[in-house]
């Protein structure tokens, strides 16, 4: 059994493990600071009494301004306390610590995110995601999401680092949708949702955010799923745009025009109520100035318009949000009913022969306490495996412009990483009903374990795993 | 479910009679008797729909301050949780969860307008405190579900749309009451709708009747409402100034 002094790799923990720390604490044994955001920090820990079980905690700030645990964590954690699926993340606690005001949340850790796996495939082993793997990752991407539009909840802030993928373990390759601080429940609404100021990453943004829509729905997170799916075939971001920082409003015509070029302009004809949208009627001259009329989608994601993989992504970005793709409808769509089908492990193709990647673990900065304070060490590589268990939704050393820094912090040797080519799952997906409820889960796990199958093992050009776990 | 009643927290929270009428043990040491209990918190919800006109949130925030309000005195006594400061906590948080979040600041401002009473004045910093230690006591369940949801579509069934201010009333008064931890909130409804048909002598039988749901509740929900009524005109300011003194410690 592995041990903290294993996977840090050194004795430097002794500065985190002190001794003041307030009881409720007292049952992690804290590995170190994994992200940082505006809100606070991410800690990756392990539970004492089950050292095989990780978990990340995020670490909320008191506000400067005197305004209490902030409304983002409250809405945050009032979401993660009713809902409950597979494919989203479990929150597995919450503390406060009255000493400081601070407000921790634990969550099962993940190891993986479709934002590093992304930069993985780009960068280091440059070369495309298999096709088994893309077509798991969506197709879990949108159970999840089906789940929570079919309880009225938006995530509204859907991109590649919040899609987290579950490492070395028995939920190995399983897709968990993250970060729900600006997830709303969209049936009965105090404040029209344009109050609560502009939400969605630029790229990832729909085109009625873009022009200035104030009533939007649950589309604009199958537009995000959209621009995910077509960032997972190509490596990159689909609609790069340069984002406007200045503006308070979310108008930001640079995206609008990157998005043009790819889709076309859009027309009145296939979208009637584009000539309501603020923007659209305002800015007619920067819009609508310019035509692009040539949509080229199909030969910026390399897909024939015939392949029912580009059917699927040109429906998920339709531009009118009434046309576009439901999440219940796209787990439908012919695309998953073809071979490869996706798998519950999506991380592990189950077809003996495919290559399987290693994906590098999260860099831990081992020299961080709770409180936030880094020693003058340098900083820790760890080493091991960090496994099991999902995630935070921030991540360090991101060479694209990101809302987090982080300082010292390398990423992992080769030698370092799991190993993945262990047992493979494969799930059928015309075999199991779509989950809804908390209530259908027990019996699709019994499924999947009777589908999962024994192969993948040993392959040729990758590192042995040291140990089998089954 | 965030909007499924039946797979919500709030369904698996709801409680009995007698665990919501049990009076705290810390608090029967200082004489607080049930009756006591249910005063002060009557009084507190007063207090927060005077607070919650005040900074102008909508009853629906209200209705849920007051829910966590209740619920947090079925876990924590009010000798160490004074009312006092967890009725406008309460008004807070609850302001966050249903997005009108309101500043601290403002409510400690008319807190100070409202009551000359120094019992009553608490700062920002002891909201903040408080608002952590609701959150605890809340355990984290967050998600209220509400008798106004489907009102109007149920009022335009019953064809009793003309009632709908009336009924609308009713369903705020029962947050005087302890209904809303112990019934699924559209039997509130319901009884609401019964008890102002009873006022308006409408027979509406036939229509309770093809809702399927169990009548025998809703009718005893809405014998609550009336006992309430009449047990509300036995209320005297020296009541209730007399449970709230048994309180006077401070923490």
């Amino acid at each position: 059994m592995s041990n903290r002094g294993n996977s840090s790799g050194s004795g430097s923990n002794s500065n985190i493990s002190s001794s003041n720390r307030p009881e409720w604490l007292q049952q992690y044994d804290l590995i170190g600071k994994i992200g940082e955001g505006t809100y606070g920090l991410v800690f990756l820990a392990k539970i004492k009494s089950n050292r095989s079980k990780s978990i990340a905690i995020k670490k909320f700030k008191q506000s400067k301004d005197g305004d209490g645990v902030s409304p983002t964590a409250i809405r945050e954690i009032m979401l993660l306390r009713e809902i409950s699926h597979d494919n989203v993340v479990k929150l597995v606690n919450v503390h406060i610590n009255h000493i400081d005001m601070s407000l921790y949340l634990a969550f099962d850790y993940a190891e993986h995110d479709l934002y590093e796996i992304i930069r993985h495939h780009r960068d280091k082993v440059n070369q495309a995601i298999n096709q088994y793997t893309v077509k798991s990752i969506l197709w879990q991407l949108l159970n999840g999401l089906n789940y929570l539009h079919s309880n009225w909840i938006m995530h509204r802030d859907l991109k590649p680092s919040n899609i987290l993928v579950m490492g070395d373990g028995e939920e190995q390759g399983v897709v968990k949708i993250a970060d729900f601080g600006l997830a709303r429940i969209y049936q009965a609404p105090l404040k029209p949702l344009f109050d609560n100021g502009v939400v969605v990453t630029i790229w990832y943004r729909a085109p009625e955010l873009l022009l200035g829509g104030k009533h939007y729905t649950s589309a604009v997170d199958m537009w995000a799923v959209g621009c995910i799916f077509a960032e997972l075939l190509t490596l990159k971001p689909l609609f790069q745009g340069q984002e406007v920082k200045a503006t308070p409003n979310p108008f930001q015509l640079d995206q609008l025009d990157k998005i043009f070029k790819v889709l076309g302009h859009p027309t009145v004809e296939k979208w009637p109520t584009l000539a309501h949208l603020p923007h659209w009627q305002t800015d007619q001259q920067h819009i609508q100035g310019h035509k692009y009329d040539s949509p080229g989608l199909y030969s910026v994601v390399h897909l024939s318009p015939k392949n029912p993989a580009y059917d699927l992504l040109s429906k998920m970005l339709e531009y009118d949000p009434r046309k576009r793709i439901t999440a219940a409808q796209a787990l439908e769509h012919e695309y998953f009913r073809m071979e490869p089908l996706p798998g519950r492990n999506a991380l592990v193709p189950p077809q003996p022969g495919e290559k399987i990647v290693n994906y590098p673990t999260r860099p831990v900065d081992t020299n961080t306490d709770f409180e936030g304070t880094t020693s003058l060490q340098p900083a820790q590589q760890a080493s091991g495996n960090v496994s099991g268990g999902m995630g935070p939704h921030v991540m360090p050393t991101r060479n694209v412009p990101r809302p987090m820094h982080m300082v010292g912090m390398q990423r992992m040797q080769q030698q370092s990483m799991a190993a993945y080519n262990l047992a493979s799952q494969a799930i059928n997906p015309a075999n199991i009903p779509m989950q809804r409820g908390v209530a259908a889960q027990p019996h699709q796990q019994q499924q999947q374990q009777q589908l999962r199958r024994k192969d993948g093992m040993g392959m040729p050009g990758y590192p042995q795993q040291k140990s089998r776990r089954f | 479910m965030a909007t499924d009643f039946w797979t919500s927290t709030h369904y698996k929270q709801l409680l009995d009679q007698e665990e919501v009428d049990t009076v705290h043990s810390l608090d029967k040491e200082r004489g607080i008797t049930l009756e006591d209990f249910k005063l002060i918190k009557l009084h507190m919800t007063n207090y927060i729909v005077r607070l919650a006109q005040h900074v102008k949130v909508r009853q629906r925030v209200v209705a849920t301050a007051v829910t966590y309000m209740r619920r947090a005195y079925t876990r924590r006594s009010m000798v160490e949780y004074d009312p006092r400061l967890v009725a406008p906590t309460c008004l807070y948080l609850a302001s966050k969860a249903e997005e009108s979040t309101v500043q601290a600041r403002l409510l400690v401002f008319y807190i100070k307008k409202l009551y000359s009473d120094e019992k009553y004045r608490y700062e920002i910093k002891e909201i903040l405190e408080m608002e952590m230690k609701i959150l605890e006591a809340l355990n984290y369940y967050l998600v209220v579900f509400h008798p106004y949801r489907a009102l109007s579509q149920l009022l335009q069934d019953a064809g009793m749309s003309d009632s709908t201010q009336m009924i609308w009333g009713l369903i705020n008064d029962t947050y005087k009451m302890d209904l809303i931890l112990i019934y699924p909130p559209h039997l509130i409804a319901l009884a609401c709708i019964y008890v102002a048909s009873m006022l308006k002598d409408k027979d509406n039988t036939s229509w309770f009747e093809q809702l399927r749901v169990d009548m025998n509740m809703v009718e005893k929900i809405s014998t609550e409402i009336l006992d309430f009524y009449d047990y509300h005109k036995t209320i005297s300011e020296e009541k209730v100034n007399a449970a709230m003194m048994k309180l006077t410690m401070r923490m």
